[in-house]
């Protein structure tokens, strides 16, 4: 069974790494942490919010890469450090 | 999966240097990275009979228990819950049942969350309930983004109690409510020599009857001997700032009922 994720979800749901706000891809059924470049699947309609279970980002794909907002602006990887998960 | 009642090696065995990095998996020590993926398993194996073993382990009782988690909730319109660990939807189709809002249940295990959302389905609760697959130390919830927190016989599974408690904290708004049910240790001696021989002896088989898996309830009983007391479970809610820190027991303490407030 495959549907669209809840919009109401959409507002309250965050990166669980960066607590940043996520991007809804419809055609890969993915949320995207920008900060985090992380993409994290939809199956079956349920978010999978697990750090584990995210696709890291290439290079082309994180948006805003030119005109980045201040927070993104001073590392690639502002505080966010994927290896450490307990 | 092989679980041992043995007494609990010593840290040291981890190796030098790393004190911080074991846990427990009901009676064995654990790497703290291991712990997530082993009780995964427990849960998926056993995630199709895990309500008619609810049923069976405690002859209904649950029923009462997670009742009174309600009960001391006082659901209201309106009002924004996320259930944390409750995957096979209990806690959200009671929280429905009384006329609660929307209604969020966190889960880190896919099988328990299908589980869920079917009986959800067949409860004619179309769309009331967000099923999110995620893990209680690392809550996807934006700041003070809901009224109530509930967990009920999730937090023992939790590598780091501490950060989940906190993660609760940070989720709630100002004025919001945390409500924990755990399995506690047994107030009543009498009660205690019936329920040490239950659990270890006929929980494992009645387990390996019903869901083919004795090792998962093995690991249940001796997990429920490793979750903090009480006392010490409440100081650790105050640790993570929750304030107004109550409890009470429930069938001589088999059970009790934690709450808090995010104030």
């Amino acid at each position: 069974m495959s549907r669209t994720v809840d919009p109401k979800l959409l507002e309250i749901l965050v990166c669980p790494l960066t607590k940043s706000a996520l991007r809804y891809d419809p055609d890969r059924q993915e949320l995207v942490s920008e900060r985090a470049r992380l993409a994290y699947p939809i199956r079956d309609g349920i978010p999978i919010m697990l750090v584990d279970e995210a696709r890291p980002l290439d290079e082309g794909e994180v948006e805003g890469e030119v005109g980045a907002p201040p927070d993104l602006a001073g590392g690639r990887n502002p505080g966010v450090d994927t290896g450490g998960r307990p | 999966m092989v679980l041992r009642m043995s007494e609990q090696q010593s840290p040291s065995q981890a190796g030098p240097g790393a004190p911080g990095d074991i846990t427990h998996f009901g009676f064995r020590t654990v790497p703290m990275t291991e712990k997530a993926g082993l009780v995964g398993h427990v849960f998926s194996t056993v995630a199709d009979r895990y309500d008619l073993m609810n049923d069976l382990m405690s002859l209904g009782i649950h029923r009462a228990w997670k009742a009174a988690m309600l009960d001391w909730l006082s659901v209201r319109p309106g009002m924004h819950l996320v259930d944390v660990g409750g995957g096979t939807g209990d806690i959200a189709l009671r929280f429905l049942q009384r006329g609660g809002g929307a209604v969020a249940v966190v889960d880190i295990n896919p099988a328990m969350l299908a589980v869920g959302r079917n009986r959800a389905l067949d409860a004619g609760h179309l769309g009331d309930i967000d099923w999110v697959c995620g893990d209680a130390e690392r809550l996807p919830l934006a700041d003070a983004s809901v009224d109530a927190y509930t967990t009920a016989f999730c937090l023992r599974n939790v590598t780091r109690i501490d950060a989940a408690l906190a993660e609760a904290r940070r989720v709630l708004r100002p004025g919001g409510r945390f409500l924990c049910l755990e399995f506690g240790r047994v107030t009543v001696t009498a009660l205690r020599r019936l329920y040490d021989p239950y659990s270890f002896r006929v929980l494992p088989a009645l387990g390996q009857l019903v869901t083919g898996n004795g090792d998962a309830y093995r690991y249940l009983a001796e997990s429920i001997r490793r979750f903090p007391a009480q006392q010490e479970f409440a100081r650790m809610m105050a640790d993570a700032g929750l304030d107004l820190v109550r409890y009470r027991n429930l069938s001589g303490g088999i059970a009790a009922l934690h709450s808090a407030w995010r104030t």
